[in-house]
């Protein structure tokens, strides 16, 4: 088991949508053959489809002590990365429009904004994703080659690309389905969590990236980090489906929308435009205190008041945002 | 905490694991305090990688991809307005990414930097660098207009080509029949101004662009007598208040959005008022799905509110506003000195001063000889109704413009708003007790309200609200307008290098005004029961806008550079059917085939953003900083600088050949002698290459003066001053720079006729046409049931990255129309269908998706979209057309003049309706 453990903090209340953090990932890590449709970083409309499609509902995970594989997302579920034929139209003289292909039925984003509705009340929110980096990998135990392992000095999970034989019991097992297996390598990847950047004292690239600003990286067991402080200070932070045992080291402050209309001034447990339902799902019973939590924080300060808690999401510079410890590359094994 | 752990099994190994495993997390993590905790079945042999790992050396393999040979800072030129600074990561030649630079300096320790400044577009700008779309050569069209049939060609034989028709065009036509077409100068202004001298030196008809994209907001020159003032956005941060109006912050201003959301977080609330719920309104307090098209009277509901509870800053209103000016009775015109006295100025006004209960010549107007507003002593009467003694020795009754404003203002009660904006009553009146108390109060403003026909009323029934608060010209307040990168800081510098002679040696026409008249557009409406042609006819004939080229002659030459004129064009199959057609050389200068390059008859291949020295401004932040040659232009490429420096070589030398003498053009009383083209262009030789433009920019503006371009390189630098001939505050060391300082702190007069913020004005056409007051219009009556609306989005900077691989693969592959979930099921509509959009004007055939938080009785399609790319027939300007509005084709009135890009008519859009059928495909 790892000595200290990344961890990162996601603001859903700072996020945009805007997915720079998706290509901030996808133009570093998997701009390569075979990587196309693959996405280590997406950002998904919540309630929604998500990526691959119904991931959340297929299966992985844990239960009882043992996994509990799930089928294997098909290309469809993922969503193909179309080609263009830019030349046909734009040099050939050919008169058909530019096209998508293969033609378009599903994609990583397909269903962005969309969200749910309650009662008349449409409501949505942005998820963005990468490896968890758990605590208790799924993956991990999986894997019949034992190709994935936890880096012991930072808890960073890391499927070594020499040894994988591309069985892809890993993306079955996994909960969160944040493994793609790469058809041209015959190896399965994943986020690797930016250890290379690390290691160097930069933090990662869909963090460093984030004009929303609403990551915070470091390590959970150091007091001083951010991550540490919102998750286990002011506990405002909580991983997505805990049910599924795997004990993720990514977290998120839950979202709030906006009352529904006409009810402005309502708290949110008496008028919550994201039912709470909803919320529970996702982030586990322990989120109806943490928004309500949350909400108390935000009236404090518009009235006034002064919140710690916000004072750090507001997050002013990155030195705020991020604390990284280089040096924990020194005890490799 | 280990009692935390429950294994079902007792392993050993496992268990000391687990436990090592919570002496390094330690403690209970929210969410994980389930009964039962996963047991990891024992693992076979000689290492357990949970916890150790014996093959690590494979790591490497991801280490050597996040490796360089060389890091260039650069940035991006499509009018975004983000402005931010890039590195640029080259290896083995190739520039394989970029990632913000982030290393904006910041302002002070409370507010949040501006780091890392830069979104999704600007994080993949690479691909297109190598992509089909990259144009690599000169290419010259050998098939139908727009057709993709070329031949490459040699530069020499392009420029040729192009130097000929320009020159004959001159010679024969006249050189208003050359037309130039580039936007925002402020992105790359060394670019801007390569094609402006020589449109300059050549006399050419310069186009507007910010007018024309529908980004002015013409309130802004009619009340302020600026061209648009904003504050820039870490200033958002000090904001208490913050209504996101007709602004979709998190998609069009992703950069900067997070000052808005850190400020809810350190107290701030924040309102959205848009029809669609979107992905600003999640992160609002409070959201208002308004009826579109019904934003002026939601504003003057709140304006009657704030007078009705006397939530108003009386004395700001008194000093800053003409709220207190008199009005004659009879005519509705301000009460003037010429009223008053024989041979007196017409632009001298009056208030009555309660103290002396006389009416007092208001400091600060246009006549004055006082060159502040401070009211000295005086109490200007805020309502009321005074006899003042006429020259003529009449009486005459006058009263104020406040009084005059209430009287409108009473027939928008409660009732009637919120019936018409389709918002619950009691919300409206907490939005404006909360407007009228929570202070600094600021409305961030966007194209949502501002691209409608009415978009002048729109904007000053908005800074009415927070002009009667005294919100303006305070940090965290005002109305801040951001559409477009209009903003270049260093303004005086870029005019000197864009028109060496001054502005006033220059050809300038408004776009919206040169697209409708040379083509066969037509307004059908009536405005009091005139044609659209008459107010035309009489604001050229008055010499209130300009028209060129003039006597009834047809544009011949157009050179687009820096822009996508055809694609992003009101009427675009208008224009395509009848200008376009008469034009005889198109030619475009661009580093992708865009539209407008595909229909070209020349296109010649530039350098993109990261092969080029230029500079790079915005109205959102206070830093200027450079672009930079990751690599030399690849391919045949070159800068817009060197292409118009060989282009005006070229004229020289065809000139030469042709022995050619000198042209006088009688407009300016100016002989050009084209043999010496390239030497005016370069400035006699002292302006040759992109890098010394820039210092030249640098070096003859005070708010750059002592920089150079190797400075900029190394760090971003924020401002040092400003000019008082283009700002209206200092930048101040500490402080985010917000407008209108000048007027609120240094009683500054404004930049208009009367000295003050004017709401009231008295010219003959507003007073016609009854907006001589912020009043609310109804949208244009169109017949169809659906309104088009075609915004600003996420995932383009117009028509920019529209085309992109990268970003399309993160939506649905091309195109699509949103509409609500009851729109579609009525028309029987499934998401993902193929649909026709159509009304009188044309049509287009794209994909449908549905969505919940589109507003029933609208449709949304993200603007910008390439014509060439995913529709099946048609494109998303196929259904608009030019509406130009009679109150802004006005002149000579003051502060309302025509100037490019500050001053004449818009080419709204947003009051377009269609209807939506399946396709039959």
């Amino acid at each position: 088991m790892s000595r200290h453990q990344y961890a990162m903090v996601m603001d859903l209340n700072k996020c945009l949508g805007c997915q720079t953090c998706t290509i901030a990932c996808k133009k570093l890590w998997t701009d390569r053959d075979g990587t196309g449709y693959m996405y280590w970083n997406n950002v998904e409309t919540r309630p929604g489809l998500g990526y691959p499609r119904q991931w959340d509902r297929i299966g992985g995970g844990w239960k009882d002590g043992s996994l509990q594989p799930s089928p294997l997302p098909t290309m469809d579920d993922y969503g193909h990365a179309w080609e263009y034929n830019y030349e046909q139209r734009l040099y050939e003289g050919k008169r058909q429009p530019v096209m998508p292909s293969p033609e378009p039925k599903s994609g990583c984003n397909w269903d962005e904004d969309v969200g749910g509705m309650n009662a008349d009340a449409n409501y949505f929110f942005y998820l963005p994703r990468i490896c968890n980096h758990c605590t208790y990998p799924a993956c991990l135990e999986a894997c019949p080659r034992k190709a994935i392992y936890k880096r012991e000095e930072d808890g960073i999970v890391v499927i070594d690309q020499d040894r994988c034989q591309g069985y892809r019991y890993c993306i079955k097992a996994c909960p969160y389905k944040k493994i793609y297996f790469n058809e041209v390598t015959g190896k399965s990847e994943k986020c690797i969590f930016c250890y290379p950047r690390l290691e160097k004292g930069e933090v990662n690239a869909c963090a460093a990236q984030c004009p929303g600003r609403l990551r915070f990286v470091g390590l959970l067991d150091d007091p001083e980090s951010p991550v540490h402080k919102l998750v286990l200070v002011h506990k405002i932070a909580l991983p997505l489906f805990p049910e599924k045992g795997t004990q993720p080291n990514v977290f998120y402050v839950p979202p709030f929308n906006p009352p529904k209309i006409g009810n402005y001034g309502k708290s949110i447990q008496e008028d919550p435009r994201v039912p709470l339902d909803y919320l529970t799902y996702l982030f586990g019973p322990e989120v109806r205190d943490v928004i309500t939590r949350l909400e108390a924080e935000l009236k404090k300060q518009q009235e006034g008041g002064r919140s710690e808690a916000l004072q750090l999401l507001i997050g002013r510079d990155a030195e705020t945002r991020y604390r990284i410890r280089p040096q924990l590359v020194q005890i490799q094994v | 905490m280990s009692d935390k752990i429950n294994p079902k099994k007792p392993f050993s190994r496992r268990g000391f694991i687990q436990t090592a495993a919570l002496t390094a997390a330690t403690l209970a993590l929210p969410g994980c305090s389930r009964k039962e905790k996963p047991v990891l079945s024992m693992l076979t042999g000689d290492f357990d990688p949970l916890r150790t790992y014996p093959y690590r050396g494979w790591e490497d393999f991801y280490r050597k991809i996040w490796t360089w040979d060389k890091v260039v800072r650069s940035t991006h030129s499509a009018n975004c307005t983000g402005s931010c600074s890039w590195k640029v990561y080259v290896r083995n030649g190739v520039m394989v990414r970029e990632e913000q630079a982030a290393d904006y300096p910041r302002i002070n320790a409370d507010l949040p930097d501006y780091n890392p400044r830069g979104c999704q577009k600007g994080g993949c700008f690479t691909e297109y660098v190598y992509s089909p779309q990259r144009l690599r050569y000169p290419l010259i069209r050998t098939g139908e207009r727009g057709e993709g049939k070329w031949r490459r060609a040699s530069w020499d034989e392009a420029l040729t080509l192009v130097s000929e028709k320009l020159l004959d065009n001159i010679y024969n036509y006249g050189p208003d029949t050359n037309s130039f077409f580039s936007v925002i100068p402020a992105m790359s202004p060394v670019s801007f101004c390569a094609g402006s001298r020589l449109a300059h030196y050549i006399g050419g008809v310069f186009l507007s662009f910010y007018d024309w994209y529908c980004d002015l907001p013409p309130g802004e020159p009619l009340t302020w007598g600026v061209q648009t003032e904003a504050c820039e956005c870490a200033d958002w941060f000090n904001s208490k208040y913050i209504v996101l109006w007709g602004s979709n912050i998190s998609q069009t201003r992703i950069p900067d959005a997070h000052f808005a959301y850190e400020a809810r977080y350190n107290g701030a609330k924040i309102v959205c008022i848009s029809p669609d719920y979107n992905a600003s309104a999640t992160h609002a307090d409070l959201y208002f799905r308004i009826n579109p098209g019904t934003d002026g009277i939601l504003a003057l509901g709140v304006a009657k509110f704030l007078i009705d509870q006397d939530l108003i800053d009386a004395p700001y209103v008194k000093e800053q506003t003409d709220l207190p000016l008199l009005v004659l009775a009879g005519s509705k015109r301000f009460l003037r000195e010429s009223d008053l006295k024989k041979g007196g100025k017409e632009d001298i006004f009056y208030f009555w001063d309660t103290k002396q209960q006389h009416a007092a010549p208001t400091p600060g107007s246009m006549g004055s000889d006082q060159k502040t507003i401070q009211l000295n002593g005086a109490d200007p009467a805020l309502t009321g109704t005074f006899q003042v003694q006429l020259a003529n020795g009449k009486t005459a009754e006058v009263t104020t413009v406040f009084e005059l404003l209430k009287k409108e203002l009473s027939q928008y009660t409660l009732d009637k708003v919120a019936a018409r904006t389709g918002l619950p009553a009691h919300e409206i009146e907490l939005f404006a007790k909360e407007l009228g108390t929570r202070k600094p109060a600021m409305i961030i403003h966007g194209a949502g309200t501002n691209h409608w026909f009415h978009n002048d009323l729109i904007n000053r029934s908005f800074i009415l609200l927070v002009a009667l608060t005294g919100n303006i010209g305070k940090n965290g307040g005002g109305f801040n307008h951001y559409v477009g990168q209009e903003r270049i800081w260093p303004e005086q510098g870029f005019f000197k290098l864009a028109f060496p002679e001054t502005r006033k040696k220059q050809r300038f026409q408004n776009t919206t005004l040169w697209s409708y008249v040379h083509s066969t557009s037509k307004d059908p409406h009536l405005y009091n029961g005139k044609p659209i042609e008459w107010y035309i006819q009489e604001s050229v004939k008055n010499g209130w806008m300009p028209l060129w080229p003039k006597n009834g002659k047809k544009p011949r030459a157009f050179i687009v550079w820096r822009a996508n004129y055809l694609n992003q064009a009101k009427g675009n199959e208008i224009l395509e059917s009848s200008l376009w057609k008469d034009l005889d050389l198109i030619v475009d200068i661009n580093y992708r085939m865009d539209t407008t390059a595909l229909y070209s008859d020349v296109v010649l291949p530039a350098a993109s953003y990261y092969e080029k020295v230029d500079i790079n401004s915005t109205d959102c932040h206070s830093y200027i900083h450079p672009f930079g040659k990751a690599c030399e232009p690849l391919f045949e490429s070159k800068t817009d600088w060197d292409i118009f420096r060989a282009l005006a070589e070229k004229m020289a030398e065809v000139a030469t050949k042709k022995g050619l003498k000198p042209f006088h053009d009688d407009a300016f009383d100016w002989t050009r002698d084209f043999t010496q083209l390239a030497h005016d262009w370069t400035g006699k030789g002292t302006i040759q290459t992109d890098e010394q433009a820039v210092n030249f920019i640098l070096g003859n503006a005070e708010e750059t003066k002592g920089m150079t371009y190797q400075q900029i390189q190394q760090k971003p630098l924020r401002f040092i001053a400003t000019d008082p001939e283009s700002w209206n505050s200092d930048i101040e060391q500490g402080v985010a720079y917000t407008p209108f300082k000048h007027q609120a702190d240094k009683k500054r007069p404004w930049r208009t006729l009367t000295g003050r913020q004017q709401f009231y004005i008295d010219h003959p056409w507003y007073i016609d046409l009854g907006e001589e007051l912020p009043t609310f219009k109804e949208p244009v009556e169109e017949k169809y049931p659906l309104y088009w609306n075609t915004p600003h989005g996420r995932w383009s900077i117009h028509s920019t990255w529209r085309d992109h691989r990268a970003m399309l693969r993160l939506q649905r592959g091309g195109p699509i129309v949103y509409m609500h979930p009851d729109d579609a099921r009525k028309r029987g509509l499934q998401d993902n269908d193929w649909v026709r959009i159509h009304n009188e004007v044309g049509h287009c055939v794209c994909r449908l998706q549905i969505l919940p938080g589109e507003k029933p009785g609208r449709v949304t399609m993200y603007h910008g979209w390439e014509k060439f790319l995913g529709f099946k027939q048609g494109g998303w300007q196929s259904l608009t057309y030019i509406k130009i509005k009679p109150t802004q084709l006005i002149g000579k009135y003051g502060h309302v003049n025509f100037r490019l890009n500050y001053w004449g008519p818009t080419g709204n859009n947003r009051d377009i309706k269609v209807d939506v059928e399946k396709a039959k495909v």
